[in-house]
């Protein structure tokens, strides 16, 4: 009978009128985000870091920008860890370089924001307001 | 004695259903069309000068901007170039754990293709369907890498973490739920008259002039030609699975359409054996930490969901590749639109842009 | 004779002013005032409340929920909507024909308001019960064909001229077997007069009577008002808007308007038509299951609009001249025949 398809897609839309719905009620629900996930700043862990600028090295898109000073010891002293979120891809090679793991991501993605400069952050200092921040509350 | 003229209608970068930003100069009489000519370079992005200027592993990541929307197959087909060129052997688990994942793509790239295809005829009811099958798959790629679209999971020796049991669950889960989600678009769309009025017989491509265009994939298949890379070169493991190549007969707007739903079949058959004869072992060959592959050249393609996608590297025996170059299916499918579109409507040739799914970030490059 | 709650109110509203002012023409005049502004107001209402509905449900089928922020459970979005169209930048492109294009949107509005006078919404209760009722509401629905072409012309860009002429093709192939599929109704009631037809759907209503008739008029009417999956006047995929595309603000506000009092015009037309108009059980009045039905006639039009994609232009129209023209004057061959054989018996 011409139309018989017509029908049955009517009752498959009806259906869905009266089921379930899949929306997520934004910001009182969140939906969680999985172990791996990319996303987010840089949590940077100063005791692990060494210094050796491999992350630097190995991102494609020149998006890290280390500054680190040597003194008279011959030690190496982190001062700057500037990531430019404008440049960066998401794509983890930083961290899979990194010889003792000391960068991950903090998997935090609501840094949106109206200003242009709030894309350039520096990891090391956020990293020590944290620590203060839980240094406070202990 | 009434006089008629042609006139050049400029459907722009901006339009509703241009696939991303291509502009088409259709020329009509009336609401007939005369020609179509695609004018392209809207999202050219560089991206074959910019891997002249990385290391091979620093390519990668930009090889999932190409075909955005399936993004495992073109790291795969840029990572096996690389194997080729280097020498490198991958092992078996990270290669069935590659076909699950780029099968899983292919899978998430056709319900863009429905979902793209049921807006552009009228029915946004699809597009929301479509795309709620599909944030599954992006989940379940949430899980095995921590991204949704640029995956950047397949590298060059293998896979970059192992695949948890908690995807090769939900995986399974989601292959039980294919075949009802297939039932449900059957009944909504493929069974609908209206549907099936505006697609059957409109857009023809002969077998002749796909094979004269060079086009790949779905829409060569649409016309009647038995081409298919995965059976053909058998590459990685494809070779150990059990699958069908559908085709169709008269090359037109519906078999094009039936093709991709019969695929998703298929690479949810194919995904089910991987699941089922996952092998031990590890995940990464053995890789040198600074990658110089010896002097020359090697190509290789590998079945992308709008064709064949190839990768010519030619080394000159240094970390950064000399020169790269795509062979973009896309590119070489969007050629047929001129005939496609020749002595139809105006509506057909949206039906025809969204049939040939071509994808902007791919023919620009 | 005539009974119900509206139509005592307004006798004794009448009684009121005939004795505030003495003069019987100027009662008329303020009576006649009165209603056609309660009627703007439903226009109104239709619109705004359609606005949001139309939006739920399409939600609903789409397996989400539409707008839920704005006031509780979103039911002030279509005021955010207004209140959005009003502060837009009022764009006037150039080389148009400039009092076709402004005059476009208005006189699209005046026959979608204009045949809310027809309608019976209780027993007596109509403003104009002309006995040439659906005649004259057929001949202005064929005047929104004139606006949309005048939008389409001087828009002076190439996407409204394609939706122009697709409107005069599409809504003037139509308006013949609408026409005919009705003339079964009045062969039966044998009066055009809209009181007359719903008084004679007292015992059987006209859907049981003519089945045919109801098919090709809903397809009819989704084609009149420009619903999906008949919406090609402004395929939104092929030509964005057809004839509005030029337009914004509070231009394209009129023509928003103007479709969606065109939707409850059609699902009033459906009830009174076919499915019984005011007629109902006595729990309650008359005008309660005259709003009851109308509404799931317009549910029903959309839960079709939201289904189903879009039709070609020539598959349409060679479907309206070739199909449903035939089928309906089989139809008035068939209810003659019935009327016949009813009379004899």
């Amino acid at each position: 009978m011409w139309g018989k398809g017509l029908i049955t897609g009517m009752k498959v839309t009806w259906g869905h009128w009266f089921g379930k719905k899949e929306t997520v009620y934004y910001p009182e629900e969140k939906l969680p985000m999985t172990e791996r996930f990319r996303g987010g700043h840089l949590a940077f862990d100063e005791k692990k870091c060494i210094g050796c600028k491999l992350c630097a090295i190995g991102c494609p898109n020149a998006a890290l920008d280390l500054t680190v000073s040597v003194d008279e010891d011959k030690k190496r002293h982190m001062e700057a860890y500037v990531h430019q979120i404008g440049r960066c891809m998401y794509c983890d090679l930083c961290i899979e370089a990194c010889p003792t793991k000391a960068i991950t991501w903090d998997k935090n993605y609501e840094f949106a924001s109206y200003f242009k400069e709030d894309m350039t952050y520096d990891a090391l200092v956020e990293a020590r307001n944290r620590r203060g921040d839980d240094e406070r509350n202990d | 004695m009434a006089q008629t003229e042609k006139y050049v209608l400029n459907m722009g970068p901006q339009h509703p259903s241009t696939h991303g930003v291509l502009q088409v100069q259709v020329e009509l009489d009336g609401e007939n069309i005369v020609g179509a000519k695609p004018v392209m370079g809207y999202l050219h992005r560089g991206i074959e000068k910019l891997m002249e200027s990385r290391t091979y592993v620093q390519c990668v990541p930009f090889t999932d901007r190409l075909d955005y929307v399936s993004a495992m197959n073109n790291n795969l087909g840029f990572c096996m170039a690389v194997e080729k060129l280097a020498g490198i052997e991958v092992p078996e688990r990270a290669e069935y754990i590659r076909v699950i994942c780029a099968e899983l793509n292919r899978i998430a790239s056709h319900h863009v293709f429905i979902g793209s295809l049921t807006n552009d005829l009228g029915s946004a009811t699809g597009m929301i369907y479509a795309f709620r099958d599909r944030e599954k798959i992006l989940d379940l790629f949430n899980i095995i890498c921590g991204a949704r679209m640029t995956a950047h999971y397949i590298r060059i020796g293998g896979v970059a973490a192992d695949a948890q049991d908690e995807f090769l669950r939900d995986t399974q889960k989601f292959i039980d739920y294919v075949p009802e989600m297939l039932d449900e678009y059957n009944k909504l769309f493929s069974g609908n008259e209206i549907f099936q009025a505006r697609m059957k017989k409109t857009s023809i491509i002969t077998k002749e002039m796909a094979l004269k265009f060079g086009m790949s994939g779905p829409n060569i298949r649409a016309s009647g030609v038995d081409y298919d890379i995965r059976k053909i070169d058998k590459y990685g493991a494809y070779g150990k699975f059990d699958f069908e190549v559908p085709l169709g007969k008269r090359g037109d707007n519906w078999d094009r359409y039936m093709i991709r739903m019969k695929e998703i079949a298929e690479s949810a058959k194919i995904i089910q054996q991987a699941l089922d004869n996952m092998p031990e072992g590890p995940y990464m060959a053995k890789v040198p930490k600074v990658l110089r592959p010896p002097k020359g050249d090697a190509y290789h393609r590998v079945e992308n969901t709008r064709g064949e996608l190839g990768f010519y590297i030619v080394s000159d025996g240094s970390t950064k590749p000399y020169r790269v170059h795509i062979r973009r299916p896309s590119f070489v499918n969007l050629q047929a639109l001129d005939t496609m579109c020749k002595g139809m409507l105006l509506a057909d040739a949206v039906t025809a842009f969204a049939t040939i799914d071509p994808l902007m970030g791919e023919v620009d490059c | 004779m005539h009974s119900g709650i509206l139509y005592s109110l307004g006798q004794s509203l009448r009684e009121i002013l005939s004795s505030l002012i003495g003069v019987p023409i100027l009662v008329d005049l303020l009576m006649t005032i009165i209603c056609a502004t309660i009627l703007l107001l439903i226009m109104a209402t239709s619109a705004l409340v359609f606005t949001l509905g139309e939006r739920k449900i399409c939600a609903f089928i789409q397996v989400r929920i539409g707008p839920n922020r704005v006031g509780p459970g979103g039911l002030l979005q279509s005021v955010a909507d207004m209140l959005k169209l009003m502060d837009k930048e009022d764009i006037v492109p150039r080389g148009i024909d400039k009092w076709l294009w402004v005059l476009s949107p208005i006189l699209l509005l005046v026959p979608s308001a204009l045949i809310y006078a027809f309608f019976p919404f209780d027993d007596g209760v109509i403003l104009a019960d002309v006995n040439v009722g659906l005649f004259l509401l057929i001949a202005i629905t064929s005047q929104t064909v004139l606006p949309f072409l005048m939008g389409g012309y001087a828009s002076n860009s190439k996407y409204s001229l394609i939706g122009g002429m697709r409107t005069v093709a599409q809504m003037l192939g139509y308006e013949v077997p609408m026409v005919f599929a009705l003339m079964g109704i009045v062969m039966i009631t044998g009066s055009l007069k809209m009181s007359a037809i719903v008084e004679a759907q007292s015992d059987v209503w006209f859907i049981v009577l003519q089945p045919l008739a109801f098919l090709i008029y809903i397809i009819t009417a989704l084609v009149e008002s420009n619903r999906p999956p008949f919406n090609i006047v402004e395929g939104e995929s092929e030509i964005i808007a057809g004839p509005f595309t030029e337009y914004t603000g509070m231009r394209w506000a009129l023509f928003f308007l103007a479709e969606f009092s065109n939707l409850m015009c059609i699902g009033i037309l459906t009830t009174t038509l076919f499915l019984g108009g005011w007629h109902g059980p006595d729990f309650l009045p008359g005008f309660c299951w005259f709003w009851i039905k109308t509404f799931l006639c317009v549910l029903f039009y959309q839960w079709v609009g939201w289904t189903f994609p879009r039709a070609r232009v020539d598959s349409m129209l060679s479907f309206g001249w070739k199909v449903l023209l035939p089928i309906a004057l089989i139809n008035v061959l068939l209810t003659g025949v019935g009327i016949y054989v009813y009379n004899v018996m």
